[in-house]
């Protein structure tokens, strides 16, 4: 029982992280209705940015995730602009297309710099207390992961307010509605989508940063990531920020719990599984409001 | 200019290309320097996978991440009913087709439910959940997977038969009956072009709900592509596992085996039968050349080809996403050959 219970905490754990790696596909794909199959590129860049940050400047990624997500965000923009726009248009698997590509080029672009070799931050703020553990109920909660755990949630929140409650939040939700009609009430769709990329991709990086000080850093970090924030997405709900939160957690609890009881290589299946299951049984998600 | 001599200049450049893929090895085989044979076979079987992709991507519309998954049921039943059976790779071959369409028939008719990207994420997932049963299951030896032993055939026609070239001519060998499958390929594939299950798929493709308002059963056809598709990678996966010698879950699911093909399709030009074929020629020879000319160079190993990959991908989607076949090649043709242009296409697929 306390098996399980331990399991299910660190699976919460890990499911706020997946929070904050999945929100920046909500808002491109749930909420633009464009794909981004570079979404764990952008997230290996941030944890690079990260690395580099701390090796070269002596800066902790907890700081580094203010100038990380500020470039990102250019790029993001960036790509925008150079890119999706052109595509945004044509059949959707232009779009597919381009991303795929752009994976390729990006996350081989990190192969030529940096090779493929893990590289591991180590005299961070959050590795220095690895090891510092907080018990309770004789369940064991590492202080680290929650500490990233809580900044995630603040950082979740925080875009919940910003799309949900402000002007900006329905600007950006009137652009996915309908462009036309945007456009009559003075909303230029085109500032739009390259906020929501710019945002996207600063978000994505920023969960990199924080990831860097618990996972490896190298140019193939990124794919499996994409992979579960698509099924993370798909499964809280097109649009959805809340459900994506949810739904994350979820995918964080069945991955530790499977692990319980099965060899760790099917921690992924059970995810895809449910989001097969899910998807067939209720194709709006599990908190999608349409 | 008219449709017929379109038709000819067509087929002058089909009986040009078969030459052509017949008398490629020859040269090199002379000279006894066989490392471009195999260049030559993964450009034929990636562009065999390619033209079966086609069918459920390019003519049904419906984005297939992991179709590597019947890549390998084709490789692992082959194999397994020659190493515990004794069974001809040929019929295993069979098998294997039989197996793949079977499965892929079960696990796509609920799939279909779900609608474009929702679709193409429903095919990642099953290729994860099948990563870990392929690692795991011991019948097929877990993640140490069946090593194919070699049967000492003789002659030309044994070896063909045993699916088995083993030496000097191994390469050749190899080259030959990946360029008759892909051959057999296109040929049964523009059989299915040209019928009404051709017209069918593409009409789902192009507006589903029409398609439906006539009387087509959408999901039921999407299985048929499908398990269309699924056929040619399982004997793309035969081929190749008696190729390597040896099965195993990282190798056969590995997701070259969607991208590369996949890649070759869109580059050469999606829905066109003799598109992947044209992409596969194009793409796949970079990276062999790449590693080559970089040798053990500061570059060497460091992903050059896949970043030449990635910007020819984004060239491609952001200036001319249906292909470089759908490029206007007859009307430049005939502008080249000093006739004004018509302005009137008289393009082919």
């Amino acid at each position: 029982m306390t098996l399980l219970l331990q399991a299910i905490v660190n699976g919460l754990e890990m499911g706020f992280l997946y929070a904050l790696v999945a929100v920046g596909l909500t808002i491109i794909w749930g909420l633009m209705e464009m794909i981004n199959f570079a979404h764990g590129e952008f997230l290996m860049l941030g944890m690079f940015g990260a690395w580099w940050a701390s090796v070269a400047f002596g800066l902790d990624p907890l700081l580094s995730i203010v100038p990380v997500g500020l470039a990102m965000y250019a790029l993001g923009v960036l790509v925008y602009r150079q890119l999706m726009r052109r595509v945004q248009r044509g059949d959707p698997f232009t779009q597919i297309f381009a991303t795929v590509g752009l994976l390729f080029l990006l996350q081989n672009s990190a192969v030529a710099v940096f090779t493929s070799d893990y590289r591991y931050l180590s005299d961070t703020l959050l590795t220095r207390l690895s090891g510092a553990n907080v018990n309770l109920l004789g369940i064991t909660i590492g202080v680290p992961l929650l500490i990233g755990a809580l900044l995630a949630l603040v950082l979740f929140l925080a875009l919940y307010l910003l799309i949900d409650r402000t002007e900006f939040g329905l600007a950006l939700r009137a652009t996915a509605e309908d462009r036309e009609a945007a456009m009559l009430v003075g909303i230029r769709p085109q500032k739009m989508f390259a906020v929501a990329w710019g945002l996207g991709a600063a978000l994505v990086a920023v969960a990199g940063a924080i990831l860097a000080n618990f996972f490896a850093v190298f140019p193939q970090v990124g794919f499996p990531f994409t992979v579960l924030a698509y099924a993370i997405v798909a499964l809280g709900g097109f649009g959805s920020i809340l459900g994506t939160l949810l739904a994350a957690l979820l995918v964080g609890v069945v991955q530790s719990v499977t692990t319980v009881y099965l060899p760790p290589a099917f921690k992924d299946a059970f995810v895809f599984a449910s989001y097969i299951v899910i998807g067939l049984c209720r194709p709006q998600g599990l908190f999608g409001r349409f | 200019m008219d449709g017929s001599s379109g038709r000819r200049r067509a087929r002058l450049a089909l009986a040009a290309g078969v030459l052509l893929g017949l008398a490629y090895p020859i040269p090199l085989q002379w000279s006894g320097y066989t490392y471009f044979h195999t260049v030559g076979f993964l450009v034929l079987i990636n562009a065999m996978l390619g033209v079966g992709w086609n069918v459920i991507g390019g003519w049904a519309g419906q984005f297939d991440f992991g179709p590597q998954v019947f890549f390998a049921i084709g490789a692992y039943t082959a194999a397994i009913l020659f190493v515990h059976v004794g069974l001809s790779p040929w019929l295993g071959m069979l098998a294997g087709v039989l197996a793949a369409m079977g499965i892929c028939a079960l696990v796509t008719y609920p799939l279909t439910r779900l609608r474009g990207h929702y679709f193409a994420i429903s095919t990642v997932a099953i290729w994860m959940i099948a990563q870990p049963i392929g690692a795991t299951w011991e019948f097929i030896n877990g993640s140490r997977g069946l090593f194919i032993p070699m049967q000492g055939a003789q002659g030309v026609l044994g070896a063909t038969a045993s699916l088995q070239f083993a030496g000097r001519t191994k390469a050749l060998g190899y080259y030959y009956v990946a360029f008759g499958l892909l051959g057999l390929t296109l040929w049964l594939l523009r059989l299915v072009e040209h019928s009404k299950l051709g017209f069918y798929f593409r009409a789902i493709r192009d507006d589903q709900e029409g398609a439906e308002g006539i009387g087509i059963d959408s999901r039921l056809y999407k299985v048929i592509a499908r398990s269309i598709t699924a056929a040619v990678f399982a004997a793309g996966g035969v081929l190749y596992g008696f190729w390597a010698l040896a099965v195993f879950p990282e190798q056969v699911l590995d997701l070259n085996w969607s991208t590369l093909p996949i890649m070759a399709t869109v580059v050469g030009g999606i829905g066109r039968l003799w598109g992947p074929v044209l992409g596969a020629v194009i793409l796949i020879p970079i990276s062999q050349i790449m590693s080559t000319t970089l040798g053990t160079g500061p570059l060497a190993g460091r992903g050059i080809d896949l970043i030449v990959y990635g910007v020819i991908i984004v060239l491609i989607a952001a200036l001319r996403p249906t292909g470089i076949l759908s490029l206007p090649w007859s009307r430049w043709a005939r502008r080249l050959a000093g006739r004004p242009a018509s302005g009137r296409l008289v393009g082919h697929g």
